[in-house]
């Protein structure tokens, strides 16, 4: 019997696959005031993909997101990261400097950390799933 | 009231654990994972009220979603001998 042919463990997973992407996005962008932040928000959105193709296949699972895209990602959110910090040599300070990104420093370094912590969860939530990826694929 | 709770989580632990030690099958011992993190959420949410730290759920649910998605893993590695694949051809 097939895994997706298992009533209790599809119905269950499609209620929580996408309470798991949206409390993602909540450690996402609330980690500036309670536990989180990118990495964490990236494994968990990534622990989604992960069930969906635990119950689907990979080959399922690869029409939401192919291999190259989450590749592409992986190297978008380092991009990010990297953007912020030379934005901050650019408009006059140190590397990653963020109290010059906007007219008050304080808004500067929250628009600095919300950039950072995009760049770092977009990174990891695509190179865990390429990495499930890899091994799921493996065939004895 | 607190540390009462507290140790007896700490006791089904101990016992949780041995049983995943000694288990006589593989059931027996994911069975015995998954109370095991059932039960550590239970303790994060106890010691997340206890330190005053309201913050500790959001740790708690996290755990409780990885331990469901672990067991499936587990348990779908045994009996496919794969993570990823359609098993709709075999079995």
């Amino acid at each position: 019997m097939s895994i997706r042919r298992n009533p209790v463990l599809r119905e269950s997973s499609h209620l929580l696959i996408p309470a798991i992407l949206l409390f993602a996005l909540y450690v996402q962008f609330h980690g500036d005031y309670g536990p989180g932040g990118g990495f964490q928000a990236g494994v968990i959105f990534a622990s989604a993909i992960i069930l969906y193709a635990l119950l689907h296949g990979t080959r399922r699972a690869e029409k939401i997101i192919p291999l190259k895209l989450a590749r592409t990602f992986a190297a978008l959110g380092i991009l990010i990261y990297s953007f912020t910090g030379i934005l901050g040599i650019i408009l006059g300070g140190n590397f990653l400097n963020y109290n010059v990104l906007a007219h008050d420093p304080i808004h500067g370094q929250h628009w600095g950390i919300l950039l950072i912590e995009l760049g770092v969860g977009i990174t990891v939530g695509s190179v865990i799933i390429s990495i499930f990826y890899a091994f799921a694929k493996f065939k004895k | 009231m607190i540390t009462t709770a507290l140790i007896a989580i700490m006791v089904v632990m101990v016992i949780v654990l041995l049983r995943a030690w000694l288990g006589p099958s593989l059931y027996d011992r994911v069975l015995a994972i998954n109370t095991f993190g059932t039960a550590t959420v239970l303790a994060i949410a106890i010691l997340g009220f206890y330190m005053q730290r309201p913050a500790f759920m959001d740790i708690a649910i996290v755990y409780s979603l990885i331990n469901f998605i672990g067991t499936v893993a587990v348990l779908k590695l045994y009996r496919f001998d794969s993570l990823g694949h359609r098993e709709e051809e075999k079995s």
